[in-house]
């Protein structure tokens, strides 16, 4: 990111008033529509709009082996497991191949904070946002 | 160069077929009954896994018995579980592990807590498997922790990881498996194969990309005694794919002994034919209490004696090693 949007971010960062609106909205919009669960290192760029963080194991990289063969979750048999609606929606929006990066670890010091200016900031990866 | 010098991954770069072995470790602090189960192994397989904490239940540290399965005389493949520990954990138990002599791993996310017997407990999943996979790799070839801090000594670890060639998204599993090798896998460990069509058709997809080449895949088998451990499995144990002509031949067996015979000569079929799959580079014989069936099933699948590794060829010598038959 640019030099100014650092900047940008740093600013509001520096106003607790600021801080927690700009987390509020991006809470607002993305915990109702996407499911988030506030890592504060956004990859739904990279998962097809679907969080990962939904997963009771936390898997950033793919699915565990118990998904089960109606698609549901191994541990909560009512739910559909996180990554086979990933990997169904990819199909569906042309973005299989982005499931194929790498997730690193995730920084727990990002936790419950916003990940729009963590990327202003400079702190995480960028989204890619384009189809492929 | 050798990545480890572990006995697994000597046989594998000569392209040997190997045969792994596992067990379980005790739900008591006591050493004897590992040692008494390495005479199940010593001989007959070239690796054993040491389950962490398996289906959630407590019982003695994979590392710790990976400890006495080499002081019992057999080659460890220690287990390690994301749901435990967190990454210093992680890190601080390889590194006591290869100082032990430990030189194999097989990085797994772990059973969730909610299943084993202490369902009230607090799951980790610091990192998940993959993560954990890209980390040993930094620490081994980097010689450095995930943090970026560096080490004097690595540890020098053959790594492996796992993958469900039985569960969904069936084509996903596929690309997940890419995503395990470019982490840094050496060594894949499957689910036990009931379904040799639908592993087939996954070899296939495999070898589509020709993710063979690049990392040892090594097919589970799980001998049985009965129908009703193939049901439990059908019925309770997500991701496996039982196929019907195994539950058919079982069910028609009333006696006991003889529905174990059919449960070993199922697995022996299992074997052999996992043998002739293209790409497969061995298999890993899983019984759930019932190591002591292990060497019957090496001998009738025709896997006996089992191959000596050659001494490590450093040097000028090492090219040829990768002629014979390396796979990497
Ligand atoms: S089945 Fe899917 S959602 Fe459930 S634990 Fe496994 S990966 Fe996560």
């Amino acid at each position: 990111m640019s030099k100014t949007s650092e900047k940008i971010a740093e600013f509001i960062e520096s106003h607790p008033t600021l801080n927690t609106c700009a987390l509020a909205a991006e809470n607002a919009i993305k915990k109702p529509v996407f499911g988030c669960q506030d890592c504060g290192q956004c990859i739904l760029s990279y998962t097809a709009f679907t969080c990962p963080m939904r997963c009771p194991k936390e898997m950033r990289n793919g699915p565990c082996g118990g998904t089960r063969a109606d698609g549901h979750c191994e541990v909560y048999p009512d739910r559909y497991c996180r990554w086979w609606l990933i990997y169904e929606r990819a199909k569906k929006l042309g973005r299989v191949k982005k499931l194929r990066k790498l997730q690193k670890p995730v920084d727990r010091r990002l936790e419950h904070t916003s990940a729009w200016l963590n990327v202003f900031a400079g702190r995480i990866d960028p989204p890619s946002w384009g189809r492929e | 160069m050798l990545k480890s010098g572990s006995n697994l991954e000597k046989l594998l770069r000569a392209g040997h077929f190997v045969v792994c072995g596992e067990m379980g470790p005790p739900q008591a602090a006591d050493s004897a009954s590992i040692l008494k189960k390495c005479g199940y192994f010593k001989g007959y397989v070239d690796a054993v896994n040491l389950t962490d904490n398996q289906t959630a239940i407590v019982r003695m540290s994979s590392v710790m018995s990976s400890y006495f399965a080499l002081q019992g005389g057999v080659e460890p493949i220690m287990q390690m579980t994301c749901r435990d520990r967190n990454r210093l954990a992680m890190q601080s138990d390889i590194l006591g592990a290869y100082a032990a002599g430990i030189r194999n791993i097989l990085c797994l996310t772990g059973d969730y807590q909610t299943f084993g017997n202490h369902p009230d407990a607090r799951g980790v999943f610091d990192l998940d498997s993959t993560q954990l996979v890209q980390m040993v790799k930094k620490m081994r070839d980097e010689k450095k922790f995930l943090c970026g801090d560096e080490m004097k000594q690595e540890p020098r670890m053959f790594i492996g990881a796992a993958a469900n060639p039985f569960a969904e998204p069936f084509e996903f599993r596929v690309m997940n498996l890419a995503k395990k090798i470019e982490a840094g896998a050496d060594f894949i460990q499957t689910q036990p194969v009931f379904d040799i069509p639908r592993f087939e058709k996954w070899m296939n997809a495999v070898r589509e990309e020709g993710l063979e080449k690049e990392v040892h895949i090594i097919a589970g088998v799980m001998p049985v005694r009965s129908v009703k451990a193939l049901l439990y499995m059908k019925d309770s144990v997500p991701g496996m794919s039982i196929a019907d002509e195994y539950i058919n031949r079982l069910e028609q067996i009333k006696d006991k002994e003889a529905a174990m015979e059919e449960g070993v000569k199922i697995a022996v079929e299992i074997m052999t034919r996992l043998k002739e799959t293209p790409g497969v580079a061995g298999v890993h014989i899983m019984p759930v209490m019932w190591e002591s069936v292990t060497p019957r099933l090496v001998e009738e699948a025709g896997l006996l004696p089992r191959p000596v590794a050659a001494e490590e060829t450093e040097g000028k010598e090492q090219g040829t090693m990768c002629d014979v038959g390396c796979r990497m």
